[in-house]
């Protein structure tokens, strides 16, 4: 049975929005350099950052890419409150196969993101050991209020079926 | 850092990183990323997991970290892409490794590309991520 059915198809060009009902803010900025352990101070000290060509503090470059901040989604069973696109195929496993990110601008405590997702390519694979996958490509663009593109994600997702086909 | 001083094969410094539990918390909670994947220790049983994996969206905060230490403040990471292979651990230390592939002049600034590998260390060594590039801009 394949794995792309006309259901899976119709799913390119889906699209879903999520606006952050605040500003980013420094303190997420802060917390999130600490966490994954960045002392880089262009992203806690206004001045070094000035002096440096930006107007203040910025995010540090895989922020926004990473977050679920924006979403405002209750947590699932598994606790994820990120988004998704809802989709739980019978018979596979979901793996992440990669990201792309293209900054154009930088990010700023101030901005308010909104985050446009949408399903640009779906396909079917059999890898090495032949199994079935579902390889599902979308795409994140990231603006803030004033309608600036901020960062462009593009995110491969696969579901690889559990069992081989041949 | 300038261009200038730049060739295709030097190697930034590498960059290493022992993933605690207690930065995995960290980090899920300023990504606002609470799957139980990322701790209980219960529900990783149940899908066969040995302890706590790694979110994988964290490599790409540590891929841009070594590229931008190493050229400096001035320098902008234009794009940065990479591939997942293998799981990691809560506790593993990881590698980041790096060389520069390209050095090319543009209306926007001298593009730099480096290839980056992410490697966990010790007695289970194995790539954890891919085929990674970051393009950064000099100015």
């Amino acid at each position: 049975m394949s794995l792309l059915t006309p259901e899976i198809e119709a799913m390119v060009g889906r699209e879903v929005n999520y606006t952050a009902p605040e500003e980013l803010g420094r303190a997420a900025i802060r917390y999130y350099a600490q966490a994954v352990g960045d002392d880089n101070p262009l992203y806690t000290d206004d001045e070094y950052a000035r002096a440096n060509g930006y107007d203040g503090v910025i995010a540090p470059p895989t922020l926004i890419c990473e977050t679920n901040q924006y979403a405002g989604l209750e947590r699932d069973t598994e606790g994820y409150a990120g988004h998704g696109w809802g989709l739980d195929i019978p018979g596979t496993r979901q793996v992440r196969g990669g990201n792309s990110y293209t900054f154009h601008r930088p990010v700023r405590p101030s901005d308010v993101i909104t985050a446009t997702w949408t399903i640009t390519d779906v396909r079917e694979r059999v890898n090495s050991a032949g199994h079935e996958m579902l390889v599902i490509n979308s795409r994140a663009n990231y603006r803030n209020q004033d309608g600036e593109l901020l960062v462009t994600n593009e995110e491969t997702l696969i579901f690889v079926a559990l069992e081989a086909t041949a | 850092m300038t261009s200038a001083a730049l060739a295709v094969g030097d190697r930034p410094p590498n960059l290493e990183k022992t993933i605690e539990l207690p930065d995995m918390v960290a980090y899920a909670g300023a990504t606002w990323d609470w799957h139980r994947l990322h701790y209980d220790t219960d529900y990783l049983a149940t899908k066969g997991l040995p302890a706590p994996l790694v979110d994988g969206q964290v490599f790409g905060a540590y891929l841009a970290e070594q590229v931008q230490d190493w050229l400096g403040p001035r320098a902008r990471l234009r794009r940065l892409s990479f591939r997942f292979a293998q799981m990691v651990f809560a506790g593993e230390t990881v590698r980041v490794t790096g060389a520069v592939t390209a050095v090319e002049d543009t209306p926007d600034g001298t593009v730099v590309t480096v290839e980056q590998t992410i490697t966990v260390v010790g007695e289970k060594e194995r790539v954890a991520v891919k085929g990674a590039t970051a393009e950064v801009v000099l100015q």
